[in-house]
């Protein structure tokens, strides 16, 4: 735990997920902010203070993948963790060699969670 | 000679009076011998004669005057003259006269009852003496003869008149001279009286030939009027009949090209009536006539067929009603009824029921029109409908086949798609009984927070339980078949049922339908619902062309040896050649509420018949997809969805 609560942004198009997400991490800690588009992100005041991004993969509209390299572009690195409910072995290995800290497949366990965020923050 | 005009001058006639002195009392010829003869004046002779010759040649027409003024000048006489017997031989005329008669030229007398007649009977020259006591009619002419010498003269031996001097005084007795002079004179008054004769003949002739010239040339000339106007009535017949002529061979021609153009329109009358029973069997169409007033019916060939009577048996309404199907005749008569009663136009559609129990769908439509009489008159046509009452049976049935299909996509892919349909409220339930959790094991419990969190968690698993009864319901069980198939009949039937579609989205379709197709194995209906699936997207992805055709070209063809390929071309906006892959990735769309799994399932689909699936930019606007299959009439097991 930090002094300074760390922003955490999730970007879903899924309702569900936007509203139970944000109350888990909060649970452990973390300040949250929820987006249902990757262009509503972007357009916020988040992009610049957000630590970690929670990050939906296949979206109307601008994808996950799409959000990562506009995120390259403007030099926003901020580390993400990708998650889908689209159960593909080969997306995993793709996300994390195109610089994911993680790719997590919906559902998944609050302890994955949770490792996966404090990953990206850098927080053993 | 002419005849004399009925006497000038009349003298008296009588007939022998009583009394009268016999003939040789008024004759005293002797006497002439035994009178002195006076000496002979040969020079007033001869004068005479050429004075009369001369006359003769100038102006024979005087010459009987001449001759009379002659005889009184060298007879030294009173009077003088020539009397000629007239054609008839009944009278005489005084030709011509001179001296104190003169005025009595032109008289006649007797012939039987006179002095001349007296002479041509003697035939002999004749001295007279008072010759009014036999002839009483003589003595009107004065002054009275005292002494009358006549000589008759002759023409061809026949006597034709007399030339004679009269003296007055008794005191002048004629003598021999005179008689010799006279008798000299007569013959040249022979020859005066043929010369004026022959003249007048001459004349006459002329005259008459001159008449008959004349009547001639009137003639000719009539003639020639009449040639004229004969030739002139030739000419305008000519022409008249020229004119006809014309006129007729025009009529005549008008004729041929009215009886051609009759023919003309009977063989196409007949032709139009061939097409129209040809075109009445081909649609299974009969019409028919109904004058509701007599309840008269005609019908045309193919109705008596639909109805299988014999043809040109009568027809009636109860008749018909023998073979109208027992549940519809009511609505037959209910329509018959309004007919009759309101003679407007009238559509229905009832059945029949045939002898060998088949049945028979009828639509009928029939246009009303008043008669004579002011009662309707129906021309209507019948039409047998069952075919195609069969066939959208058929089709609807296919419809549903289709629908059904349309829902069901390969499982390969369903794995994924329902697996990410049912991830999602899991992934809900899972979050939220985590959090629920925590906030549990918080101090204090945040039992407000973990009650809210339970609550979603419910939600969702009411979520994923709706995904899993939805999924379910949308992929009904329905096992792959395998058959072998006709492409391009499969591909028509898709087409059937897509027409009215495509034709309300503007789209122009092109089919080119290899004849030469060999079958396939597959499931039909699998097949069908890919083509479907790329037919509606291709007619979707043209919705926004207006500056072209939106045209839409389906083809199949050989692929190969061993494949066959069906490929859908249209114009439409076309696909960026770096998304084409991502076409058929499952949720993937173009299309604001697009399904997006069309594709996907699709090519699922194409590949479960060993075949593949992919799209294609064109040269020009639009884009192609394909599917290439292979050729299976031996493939020996029904493939396994995968």
């Amino acid at each position: 735990m930090t002094t300074t609560w760390p922003l955490v942004s999730v970007v879903d198009d899924d309702e569900s997920v936007r509203e139970s997400l944000p109350d888990l991490l909060r649970q452990f800690g973390f300040a949250v902010q929820a987006f249902s588009s990757a262009e509503e992100f972007l357009d916020s005041e988040c992009v610049r203070e957000t630590r970690c991004l929670i990050l939906d993969v296949a979206m109307p509209g601008m994808s996950g993948p799409e959000l990562q390299r506009e995120l390259t572009l403007r030099r926003r690195e901020i580390p993400i963790v990708f998650i889908t409910a689209h159960r593909d072995d080969s997306i995993r290995p793709r996300m994390l060699e195109q610089g994911a800290v993680e790719c997590l497949f919906k559902p998944f366990s609050d302890t994955a969670l949770l490792e996966a965020v404090n990953t990206a923050l850098g927080v053993d | 000679m002419s005849e004399p005009a009925k006497s000038r001058i009349q003298l008296p006639l009588e007939a022998f009076p009583e009394g009268a002195v016999p003939l040789e009392s008024i004759i005293s010829t002797q006497e002439l011998r035994n009178r002195p003869s006076r000496p002979p004046e040969y020079e007033k002779e001869n004068g005479a004669l050429v004075a009369l010759a001369s006359a003769l040649a100038d102006s024979p027409p005087t010459i009987l005057q001449t001759l009379a003024d002659k005889v009184l000048e060298l007879l030294h006489a009173d009077s003088a003259g020539l009397s000629l017997l007239t054609k008839d031989e009944k009278r005489f005329y005084w030709a011509a006269v001179a001296g104190a008669w003169r005025p009595l030229a032109g008289a006649d007398a007797p012939r039987n009852f006179g002095p001349c007649g007296d002479v041509l009977d003697r035939n002999v020259p004749t001295l007279f003496s008072h010759w009014e006591r036999r002839y009483p009619y003589l003595s009107w002419a004065m002054p009275l003869a005292d002494e009358g010498l006549l000589v008759p003269f002759y023409v061809s031996g026949k006597a034709v008149g007399t030339i004679w001097a009269v003296a007055h005084d008794e005191r002048r007795k004629f003598d021999a001279e005179d008689l010799r002079l006279l008798e000299r004179m007569s013959r040249f008054a022979s020859a005066a009286y043929q010369t004026v004769k022959f003249i007048e003949n001459l004349r006459l002739e002329i005259a008459a030939r001159e008449r008959a010239e004349s009547e001639v040339r009137e003639l000719a000339n009539g003639l020639e009027t009449q040639v004229r106007a004969r030739t002139q009535e030739l000419e305008r017949s000519t022409r008249e009949l020229l004119v006809t002529n014309s006129k007729l061979e025009k009529e005549i021609a008008e004729r041929k090209l009215v009886e051609e153009r009759l023919l003309q329109e009977e063989r196409e009358l007949k032709r139009s009536e061939a097409f129209l029973a040809e075109a009445q069997r081909l649609s299974s169409t009969g019409s028919f006539w109904w004058r509701v007033a007599t309840d008269d019916i005609i019908w045309s060939e193919e109705a008596y067929r639909i109805f299988e009577f014999d043809r040109g048996t009568p027809i009636t309404l109860e008749r018909i009603l023998t073979r109208v199907h027992p549940e519809d005749v009511k609505v037959f008569h209910e329509t018959a009824d309004r007919a009759r009663r309101t003679g407007s136009d009238f559509e229905c559609q009832y059945r029949l029921l045939m002898s060998d129990r088949s049945v028979k769908h009828l639509q009928v439509i029939a246009h009303g029109n008043p008669d004579q009489s002011g009662r309707p008159e129906y021309l209507g046509a019948v039409q047998d409908v069952t075919e195609r009452r069969l066939s959208e049976e058929a089709l609807n049935k296919l419809r549903s086949e289709l629908a059904h299909v349309a829902r069901v996509t390969s499982l390969g892919t369903l794995t994924a798609s329902i697996a990410h349909e049912v991830n999602q409220p899991l992934s809900g339930i899972i979050t939220n009984a985590s959090t629920c959790l925590r906030m549990l094991d918080d101090e204090p419990p945040n039992v407000e927070g973990a009650r809210e969190t339970a609550r979603r968690t419910i939600r969702d698993g009411n979520r994923a339980s709706e995904v899993i009864t939805r999924l379910r319901a949308l992929f009904g069980k329905k096992a792959a078949t395998q058959e072998s198939l006709d492409l391009n009949e499969a591909i028509r039937e898709v087409i059937a049922l897509l027409l009215s579609e495509l034709r309300r989205n503007g789209v122009i379709l092109r089919t080119d339908l290899a004849d030469d197709l060999p079958p396939v194995a597959g499931d039909r209906v699998q097949l069908q619902q890919v083509v479907l699936n790329l037919l509606l997207n291709a007619s979707e992805a043209m919705s926004g062309v207006e500056d072209r055709p939106r045209q839409l070209v389906v083809k199949t063809e050989r692929d190969g040896v061993d494949r066959v390929r069906l490929s859908v071309q249209d114009s439409g906006m076309g696909v960026d050649p770096l998304e084409l892959e991502r076409l058929f990735e499952t949720f993937y769309t173009t299309k604001n509420g697009g399904m997006g799994i069309g594709l996907s399932v699709s090519r699922s689909i194409i590949e479960s018949h060993q075949g593949g699936l992919w799209a294609a930019p064109n040269d020009g606007p639009g884009a192609t997809f394909a599917f290439s299959i292979p050729l299976g009439p031996d493939r020996p097991a029904p493939l396994e969805q995968p």
